[in-house]
């Protein structure tokens, strides 16, 4: 038992001042860190100290171990918080707190460093008999590569060793383009990850993105907090995840759950963590991969659980062990989160900056918002566009969509465009509503979710119209007599 | 009077009225009658449009108006055709830069040949006890330049002169 | 202010018959305005293209701001003269608002000989300038002109009312405080040249624009000096070298926007206060003067319908209405402006003298503005007349009407002959506007009287040389004098000569006379109103 009573964030935007809430509720004191091209947002107005961090890109400096490490020591922290995201999975960084007598709130660096390579890690879970798609990875046998992916079955799936978040993945669907195939995922994968090991697997049709919430002492005791679902994707990355999932019976929930925690329980797992599988139309699933840190997605899993995700992480940190037994934890209700980013979704999702001009989250019954951002901050291109996550919990899924459509429509952020009409639209297609998607989802239905609706530009520009000062005083000039008389000629 | 609204790529030109009840907005022979009211909250409002009360959240930021309706947030490009005159006239900079009075070089930035954009500097005269630096009235490229550095020029002396714009 | 009862009956023969006639006239009128604007020879349109110009009509829609007025004066000038090839006489003048503020427009017309003056031209200028003066109106001037046309130039450039008056006016404006600002969209030579100079801003237009005091083939005459347009008086010239003009355009559109942010710049005058009513259209229909008015001139009929048709509400509050009844005196608004309104309903008497003396005293007192309508033949004549003084009478009018202090405007609505035309503010008089209607006929005497009378000179001296003449031989006498007097004392010759500040459709009045009234109050109103001496 080591009581933490500063904890460090090593993160920032919407899950350091998540993080950061949940630390103070604790009586934990809270530093955070700020780079100088960065806006302060909620977390710096939550946090009992801000350690400024330097580096050419913000970025280059949350990624910066011995400067964060600088940071802990220099807050007089004892325990440092990665959030998701940048050092959150980096074995290294985890060395070098320990070396520094910090505590991570994390798994260990052996499990990480397990977990993080892809081909260990898969072949891990198969040694152990879970369940894990036909493949074939070439370092085992480099000169058979290309007759055991054959042997896979296509469509196969190409992907880098090294890979994450969809890079340099490709699908096979043809013998004839096989080999051509395996040399751009090559190449591709030594651009990205500056490794061109590859490995491939069978591609399923169709799939849904499962996953399922688990969290260990540390000491053997792992539980799960059940599934989440996350196959509404748009470039391999989620943006609406929700629990239960629609697409699991009762005794499909529990196999897949118990798969789960048996593979944490595999590598005596500590902290929380989160295990993808592939879901298959068949009601097949297939380990995927598992990630050894708290998830974007997190807040459904506490909103239909009733824990506190990272309460409990504090206290596994602590060796307090987890609170609570798997007979304790349940589902209640259905949760929906939708990722509120800068971006423009009639536009390939390119990125969007501006300043918020406005910003006005809803509220009420339900609702839950993660927010990253402040009125009159700046959204610049240097961070991902997530801003913040809007989560709604319902009795059932219908009234959990209906809540997530009244409160994404009533969210207002102006001055950046954001994706929120376009989540919108797609809690409002009737697929959705029936719960028949897959990864593909949001590729297939492109034209549909990014439609322009009614169109309402006419009344957009009366109102920008009426509202451009300059243009009333300048109409206001006119005198009365010649207002009336209008365009009068004689 | 007049303002160009650009909404998804798609500009359209719009002057509004007031005859001394209320507003309208025309676009060539079309008018559309509106009124924007202030409603509870922060920047909330009602417009009137065409017989309909629509409520919506605005914000009007720097060269657009964002504003949130009917669930969704739109971005308003709103130019006044001025600015965009003025700009056209800009690039109308004359091709020589003209010695404003008499002087001596001292020193010259760019090489016929170079690319400029318009401001960069061309070079350094002296005159009057006072250095001033002449940069190109234009983008363009740098066909030549008239005095070598020492050398002096009188009033108006052609200093350097860029390539004409082509088309 | 209690609302007129109009007797119109709109489903009478005669209103119909009215209605009809007026409505044939206006066709007519309306066509031949469309004419005079927009209709040219296509090389000279043909010409304005390929030198990159806009027309005048459209350089008046860049710069007016969009969804306001534009009171054009004396559309149809010229149209009786030249061989009617100098429609408008080249210039398009008026008021208009830009940017919120009233300015008076001068604008030459290159679609017309080139914008060349004619004598007619400079007559238009100068009143449009004199309509500034007299109001304290900015001007905005688009210049764009070839210059004086050279084989009349007797009529446009010596005399005090002629071309130097153009500038003369221009440097009163300005020694009075009033802006001007000159579009240069065209050529500006020799005393055209000084119309951008002797503005406090000017612009000009890059390729098109040229000032110069002589031209190119003038240069090479005087002096030798081979020159071009540019290099001589262009854009780059004058804003970089001489700074004879201020602003640089890159285009028509780069210039008035330009001159439109220039006008923006411009103190706005503090109008003069006079007694104002929330404004109100007319209660009837003012197309019903259409019926109203007769289609024979020498009908005669009430005013009051007239005025019913015109004002605020219908409301007018007539004074001594039992009083000097061949004249209707009374008070009314028009676009809100309280105004006292003189309307002639028959002959002038020695009463109805001295009550409009009497109430332009009042009007003067009061600070109101006064409104003509006239449809007058003259003062009464006769032994009995003379004998009460209507002479004396009519003059206690004139000092009244002339020395009044309040603006005057004045409607010829129908008949002006003789005497009455000065004792109703006819031209000379310093109406800030006059405007006509299309069937109204001015002249000192009626065609008929006018004809006798020319006719009787001609039949007594052949009767002196001991001629008979039959009946046919007379009449062979006065018809040519009668068709003659008769087009001379057309609203279409006062327009043309610029007697008045154009003809208008009865239904325009109203808008034409509040754009008058509003612009009038941008010059004050001396206080006390004082006379001269009243003949008792």
């Amino acid at each position: 038992m080591r009581k933490i009573s500063r904890l460090l964030i090593a993160n920032r935007g919407e899950i350091a001042a998540r993080v950061a809430r949940t630390a103070k509720a604790r009586g934990l004191e809270v530093a955070v860190l700020r780079h100088a091209a960065e806006e302060a947002g909620p977390a710096h107005a939550i946090a009992d100290q801000v350690v400024t961090i330097e580096g050419p890109t913000p970025v280059a400096a949350y990624l910066d171990i011995p400067q964060i490490v600088a940071a802990a020591r220099k807050a007089g922290a004892d325990a440092v918080h990665p959030g998701y995201g940048f050092l959150s999975e980096n074995a290294a960084f985890v060395r070098a707190l320990d070396a520094a007598g910090l505590i991570f709130v994390g798994p260990t660096a052996e499990v990480i460093d397990l977990m993080g390579d892809k081909v260990r890690a898969r072949a891990f879970v198969a040694e152990r008999g879970f369940p894990v798609a036909p493949s074939a990875i070439e370092d085992d046998d480099p000169a058979s590569f290309i007759a055991r992916s054959r042997a896979v079955g296509y469509p196969l799936l190409i992907k880098p060793s090294a890979g994450g978040g969809g890079k340099g993945m490709r699908i096979v669907r043809e013998d004839s383009l096989l080999a051509a195939e395996i040399e751009t995922a090559r190449r591709e994968g030594q651009r990205y990850f500056g490794d061109g090991r590859l490995f491939v697997e069978r591609y399923i049709e169709r799939p849904r993105h499962i996953e399922v919430q688990v969290m260990g002492d540390g000491r053997g005791n792992v539980v799960h907090f059940w599934e989440r679902e996350c196959s509404i994707q748009r470039r391999f990355q989620k943006i609406v995840e929700e629990t239960p999932s629609p697409a699991l019976s009762p005794a499909q929930r529990l196999e897949i759950c118990e798969t789960a925690a048996g593979i944490a329980r595999a590598v005596n797992y500590r902290g929380a963590g989160t295990v993808e599988f592939i879901y298959a139309q068949d009601g097949g699933f297939y380990f995927l991969e598992m990630n050894t840190r708290l998830q974007v997605e997190h807040p459904v899993t506490e909103m239909v659980t009733g824990f506190d995700l990272v309460a409990e992480q504090l206290r596994i940190a602590e060796g307090e062990g987890l609170s609570t037994g798997q007979a304790d934890i349940r589902q209640h209700g259905h949760s929906i989160e939708l990722r509120i980013c800068a971006e423009d979704a009639a536009a390939d999702f390119r990125p969007a900056i501006g300043k918020i001009l406005l910003l006005d989250e809803p509220r009420g019954e339900g609702v839950r918002v993660d927010s990253g951002i402040l009125e009159g901050g700046r959204v610049t291109a240097d961070f991902d566009p997530m801003l913040a996550k809007l989560i709604v919990h319902g009795g059932n899924r219908a009234e959990a969509i209906a809540r997530a459509r009244a409160a994404v429509r009533d969210y207002v952020i102006l001055g950046v465009t954001t994706n929120t009409g376009y989540l919108d639209a797609i809690l409002a297609h009737p697929a959705f509503a029936a719960g028949n998607v897959s990864t593909g989802f949001l590729a297939e239905e492109a034209e549909t979710l990014t439609a322009p609706g009614e169109d309402m530009r006419e009344a957009l520009i009366a109102a920008a119209a009426l509202s451009d000062q300059w243009l009333l005083y300048e109409v206001g000039q006119i005198s009365e007599i010649h207002r009336r008389m209008g365009a009068w000629r004689n | 009077m007049r303002r160009i609204f650009e909404i998804g790529g798609e500009e359209r030109e719009f002057w509004l009225s007031h005859d001394g009840r209320g507003y309208a907005l025309h676009e060539g022979a079309r008018q559309y009658s509106a009124a924007l009211t202030p409603a509870e909250g922060k920047g909330a409002y009602v417009l009137e449009y065409e017989g309909r009360r629509i409520p919506l959240r605005l914000a009007v930021g720097d060269g657009a108006t964002f504003i949130h309706l009917n669930g969704r947030a739109w971005e308003v490009g709103v130019i006044d055709p001025a600015e965009r005159l003025a700009g056209a006239g800009a690039g109308a900079g004359g091709d020589v830069v003209l010695a404003p009075m008499p002087g001596v070089v001292v020193s010259v930035a760019v090489q016929p040949g170079d690319a400029v954009v318009e401001g960069q500097p061309i070079l350094v005269i002296e005159s009057m006890k006072l250095e001033t630096t002449l940069t190109a009235p234009r983008g363009g490229r740098v066909a030549e330049i008239g005095f070598g550095p020492g050398e002096s020029f009188g009033l108006k002396a052609v200093l350097a002169r860029l390539a004409p714009e082509e088309g | 202010m209690r609302r007129f009862q109009s007797r119109i009956d709109t489903n009478a023969a005669d209103y119909k018959e009215n209605y009809a006639a007026m409505t044939a006239r206006l066709a007519e009128f309306h066509a031949r305005q469309h004419a005079a604007r927009y209709e040219r020879p296509q090389r000279d349109l043909d010409r304005l293209a390929r030198q990159n110009k806009l027309g005048v009509r459209e350089r008046l829609k860049l710069l007016l701001d969009p969804g306001t007025p534009f009171l054009e004066f004396s559309t149809l000038a010229a149209c009786r003269e030249y061989d009617g090839e100098v429609p408008g006489a080249g210039v398009v003048t008026g008021i208009g608002i830009v940017q919120g503020r009233e300015v008076a427009i001068h604008a030459n017309d290159a679609s017309v000989k080139g914008g060349a003056w004619y004598p007619l031209s400079a007559k238009k200028i100068i009143r449009l300038l004199d309509v500034a003066l007299e109001n304290r109106l900015p001007v905005v001037h688009i210049c764009d002109s070839a210059g004086g046309f050279l084989p009349l130039q007797r009529g446009v450039f010596p005399d005090r009312y002629l071309g130097g008056r153009v500038f003369r006016n221009q440097v009163q404006l300005s020694k009075m405080g009033v802006p001007q600002i000159a579009v240069v969209g065209g050529h500006c030579t020799a005393g055209g040249a000084y119309v951008p100079a002797l503005s406090d801003y000017n612009v000009i237009i890059e390729g098109t624009g040229a000032i110069f005091l002589g031209g190119p083939p003038l240069v090479k005459a005087a002096t030798g000096e081979e020159v071009g347009v540019q290099e001589l008086g262009g854009a780059v010239m004058h804003t970089s070298v001489s700074g004879t003009a201020d602003y640089r355009a890159s285009s028509e559109q780069h210039a008035f926007s330009l001159a439109r942010e220039i006008v923006g710049q411009w103190k706005r005058p503090a109008k003069t206060v006079i007694e104002t009513a929330p404004i109100e259209d007319p209660f009837y229909d003012p197309k019903e003067l259409y019926g109203i008015i007769p289609k024979d001139r020498k009908t005669n009929f009430d005013m009051r319908e007239i005025i019913a048709r015109i004002v605020d509400g219908s409301r007018f509050h007539e004074y001594q209405p039992d009083y000097g009844t061949t004249i209707v005196c009374g008070f009314a608004h028009i676009w809100g402006y309280k105004v006292g309104i003189l309307a002639n309903n028959g002959v002038l008497f020695n009463d109805s003298s001295l009550k409009s003396a009497h109430f332009m005293q009042l009007c003067n007192q009061n600070r109101t503005p006064l409104v003509f309508f006239q449809n007058i033949t003259g003062y009464m004549v006769g032994r009995q007349y003379e004998e009460r003084g209507i002479t004396k009478d009519g003059a206690k009018m004139l000092m009244a009407q002339g020395g009044s202090v309040v603006p005057k405007f004045t409607v010829i609505a129908n008949a002006s002959f003789g005497a009455g035309n000065y004792g109703m503010c006819g031209r000379a008089w310093d109406a800030r506007t006059l405007f006509m209607w299309p069937q109204a006929e001015i002249g000192v005497m009626g065609a008929e009287q006018a004809a006798n009378t020319l006719a009787d000179v001609k039949i007594r001296q052949l009767m002196r040389e001991g001629k008979t003449l039959t009946e046919a031989e007379i009449a062979a006498i006065r018809e040519p004098v009668l068709e003659s007097y008769k087009r001379d004392i057309e609203a279409y010759t006062s327009t043309s000569e610029l007697w008045d500040d154009g003809i208008l459709d009865p239904v325009d009045t109203r808008n034409a006379l509040g754009m008058s009234i509003s612009a009038a109050l941008n010059a004050p109103i001396e206080t006390p109103p004082h006379y001269g001496i009243f003949r008792m």
